[in-house]
């Protein structure tokens, strides 16, 4: 039961580390990154609830800071992701998934998760923090997270409900 | 809210990323270095061949930045294109004009005549059956009437008349030129005369016995202090020969080597050089050297037709090759004028 979803979460998260690794952030759109992970990261979360969104956040987080190029701190992400899978899968109720809904979720996760790097980076003792750029980089993750989300969120719903549908929420 | 498992659950993945972060945080290789090194080798391959897949895509956040402007960049790129062809154009027209002075500056260079550049700035049209050309040059830059103008190739006529700052030339095909040539390596002379078509002049020996034969170059014979013609100047080659030797008239059919249809850069003999260059102007002496041994009957033709052959050596053979020379010019110099005038 727990191996086929640990599979599905294991394969999304992979596909969405792979995908903004070699396409999206290569792609040079203005300001941030879309940041596919926290997309999915949050879908997974809604699908499967807060303490498996957890998790999976958690383990995401440690898979994008291994992956290479693997600028980053490692466990920063994982913490983060943690944290988002967590409240994501928690504070929405299931009954009402609206689109819009669901999309600024996923909108106000991207942009959390941008500044919450960067935050903890500096809390951290990181200098690499090059300040004038964090509000456009907020922003355009936000926005970047909207624009995912409609498409991101039921595609995971869909896989969810097909392949495990005994656990879905 | 939270049970207990749940609890356990956030607090344990809590604190490991917490662990995780503050070991990579504290700097060097860290324990991190070989689980990265093991992913990188495992996913390394899978970005190698995804972004082999999404490399078409690439360069799609380029587009942002153009989108609302492609229209100006369309017309920007437009006419910088067009000033680039025409830079191109320009630059070609520039690197011919070169190449025609370097040739000219060679021929100047080997036979030490002084010089003064000019460009063919205006063209008799071809119905009015006179070849005449203006050149940017006049009496300012030091031209004088009858002096001779060359281009890289050889002779290309003399100059009729001057005004302060151009000066008109006629070309040696003009049917009423008349040059004094002599056939390369050896000392057959004769008169040249255009006949008022391009390519073809006419020469004519002083000896009707000369041996002529088509290939043999032929220079100018040099006038009275270079005027109308300087003398060692290459005029054309023979391409044909007419009548037989011992005849009365014995004409050759001579193509000059420059081309008068396309000229541009000329050059105007302001002073001819102190001694004759003989055959050192020729493109090619050694050839013309070689036929000369061949057909020339006396001893001295023999010296003459080695000289040519090595120009900066054989200075004193030169000289004794030259010594004949200056007794015939004014003859051959009044031939000239009488065939200019």
């Amino acid at each position: 039961m727990w191996i086929r979803q640990t599979v599905v979460c294991a394969s999304i998260i992979v596909l969405a580390v792979m995908l903004q690794l070699t396409l999206l952030s290569r792609l040079g759109l203005p300001g941030a990154t879309p940041d596919l992970v926290v997309v999915c990261v949050v879908a997974l979360a809604l699908a499967y609830g807060p303490v498996t969104g957890a998790v999976v956040g958690f383990a995401a987080g440690l898979v994008l800071g291994f992956t290479p190029p693997a600028g980053g701190v490692i466990g920063i992400q994982a913490l983060i992701f943690l944290v988002i899978g967590f409240l994501t899968g928690a504070v929405i109720d299931p009954r009402d998934r609206t689109v819009p809904i669901l999309a600024g979720m996923v909108g106000l996760s991207t942009g959390a998760a941008a500044l919450a790097y960067v935050l903890t980076l500096a809390a951290f003792g990181g200098n690499r923090v090059i300040w004038e750029e964090v509000p456009a980089l907020v922003l355009t993750s936000s926005l970047y997270g909207l624009i995912l989300a409609p498409i991101v969120v039921p595609t995971v719903a869909w896989l969810v409900r097909r392949l495990t549908p005994e656990v879905a929420v | 809210m939270l049970n207990h498992r749940t609890r356990i659950i956030l607090a344990v993945l809590v604190i490991i990323a917490l662990t995780f972060t503050i070991l990579d945080l504290r700097g060097g290789k860290g324990p991190f270095a070989s689980v990265r090194s093991v992913v990188s080798s495992a996913l390394g391959g899978v970005q190698v061949a995804a972004s082999v897949i999404v490399s078409p895509i690439m360069g799609v956040g380029s587009w942002w930045g153009t989108w609302g402007d492609q229209r100006t960049r369309i017309a920007e790129l437009e006419s910088q294109n067009a000033s680039l062809q025409d830079t191109l154009i320009r630059s070609a027209e520039d690197r011919a004009r070169a190449d025609a002075l370097d040739q000219l500056l060679r021929v100047a260079g080997v036979g030490r005549y002084r010089i003064v550049p000019a460009e063919v700035i205006a063209v008799e049209p071809a119905q009015d059956f006179t070849w005449t050309v203006t050149i940017d040059a006049g009496r300012d830059d030091g031209l004088l009437a009858d002096m001779t103008v060359i281009n890289g190739q050889g002779l290309i006529g003399r100059i009729l008349s001057t005004t302060k700052t151009t000066a008109t030339v006629v070309l040696i095909v003009d049917a009423s030129s008349a040059v004094g040539a002599r056939v390369a390596g050896t000392e057959e002379i004769g008169i040249l005369s255009g006949t008022g078509r391009q390519d073809s002049l006419e020469f004519q020996t002083l000896d009707p016995l000369a041996a002529l034969k088509s290939g043999q170059a032929l220079l100018t014979f040099g006038s009275r202090s270079g005027r109308p013609y300087a003398p060692g100047i290459p005029i054309g080659e023979v391409v044909d020969v007419s009548g037989t030797a011992g005849q009365l008239t014995r004409i050759a059919t001579i193509r000059p080597f420059a081309d008068v249809s396309t000229l541009t850069v000329v050059g105007v003999v302001i002073r001819p050089p102190r001694e004759d260059p003989r055959d050192s102007v020729l493109p090619t002496p050694p050839e013309k050297a070689d036929s000369a041994n061949v057909d020339a009957p006396a001893p001295t033709g023999v010296e003459d037709g080695a000289s040519p052959a090595p120009t900066a050596s054989a200075k004193p053979k030169k000289e004794t090759a030259a010594k004949p020379v200056p007794a015939p010019t004014p003859s051959a110099g009044v031939a000239t004028d009488a065939g200019g005038n």
